[in-house]
């Protein structure tokens, strides 16, 4: 798993790179720890590059999104779902509870609405 | 026809796994949204034996075994692990709002969701084995 971070107009964003799996999906919390930590509150989780997500994966999207919204005012979006990406997010019930984009440019548009 | 592969309880395997359910969907003849849906399952069912039947233990392994016909793929995952109840597992509410989402349960809900048959036994000699059975949406009757 490959994680970049960009940090622009207030808004931390994370993409990865690779299956987001058990075996990935403590790697992905450590980095948002750690960016929450720095102070960021408003992210982009941008998934272009994941061909792959299970159940750890949504794990880690749904601790961090349900902190960042109750604790500390802020939010996680998710941008550019693979397919079957996409339709894990809705098996899950997950796209009706967090706002997803086709693009990322929707998604840091989203912000500024 | 059959194939089983024995795999390790190491940070590599579910990568693997998820490479040998595609090339074994593919020779199966199911389409890329079903060998999607396969993917998950298994990978979801490996990784609670990796995490809960085996506890991570490096020292031990489990095997995969997949079986294909012309309508369906069955796949077992064999292990001398923990006790699983699978009737046990907390049903999750998709439909909760954010707030109320419990963090786990959404393995066992994707097993179902995606595969035709799932079930759960113990053989007479210990072996536990996880069933699952996934029928072609795509194939056309003779």
């Amino acid at each position: 798993m490959n994680i970049e971070k960009k940090t622009e107009n207030g808004i931390c964003q994370i993409f990865l790179e690779g299956r987001f799996d058990a075996n990935t999906a403590n790697l992905v919390e450590q980095a948002f720890k750690e960016q929450i930590q720095g102070g960021e509150r408003h992210f982009i989780l941008d998934l272009e590059n994941v061909p792959f997500i299970a159940s750890a994966g949504l794990r880690v999207i749904l601790v961090i999104a349900k902190q960042l919204r109750s604790q500390q005012n802020g939010d996680l979006r998710i941008s550019n779902l693979q397919p079957n990406v996409k339709k894990v997010f809705e098996i899950s019930g997950l796209n009706n509870v967090l706002k997803i984009f086709d693009d990322h440019a929707a998604a840091m548009a989203s912000y500024s609405q | 026809m059959m194939l089983t592969f024995t795999f390790p309880v190491e940070s590599t395997t579910l990568a693997r796994i998820g490479e040998v359910v595609r090339e074994t969907g593919i020779k199966a003849g199911f389409n890329e949204e079903e060998i999607g849906d396969i993917q998950l399952a298994v990978d979801e069912a490996c990784t609670n034996t990796i995490l809960h039947g085996l506890k991570s233990d490096p020292n031990r392994n489990f095997e995969l075994a997949v079986e294909w016909q012309r309508h369906e793929i069955v796949i077992c995952i064999k292990e001398r692990g923990e006790p699983f109840e699978l009737s046990k597992v907390k049903k999750v509410d998709i439909a909760a709002p954010l707030e109320a989402r419990e963090i786990g349960g959404l393995g066992i809900h994707f097993i179902y969701q995606l595969m035709d048959e799932v079930d759960y036994r113990t053989e007479e000699d210990g072996l536990k084995v996880f069933r699952m059975v996934k029928r072609k949406k795509s194939a056309s009757a003779c």
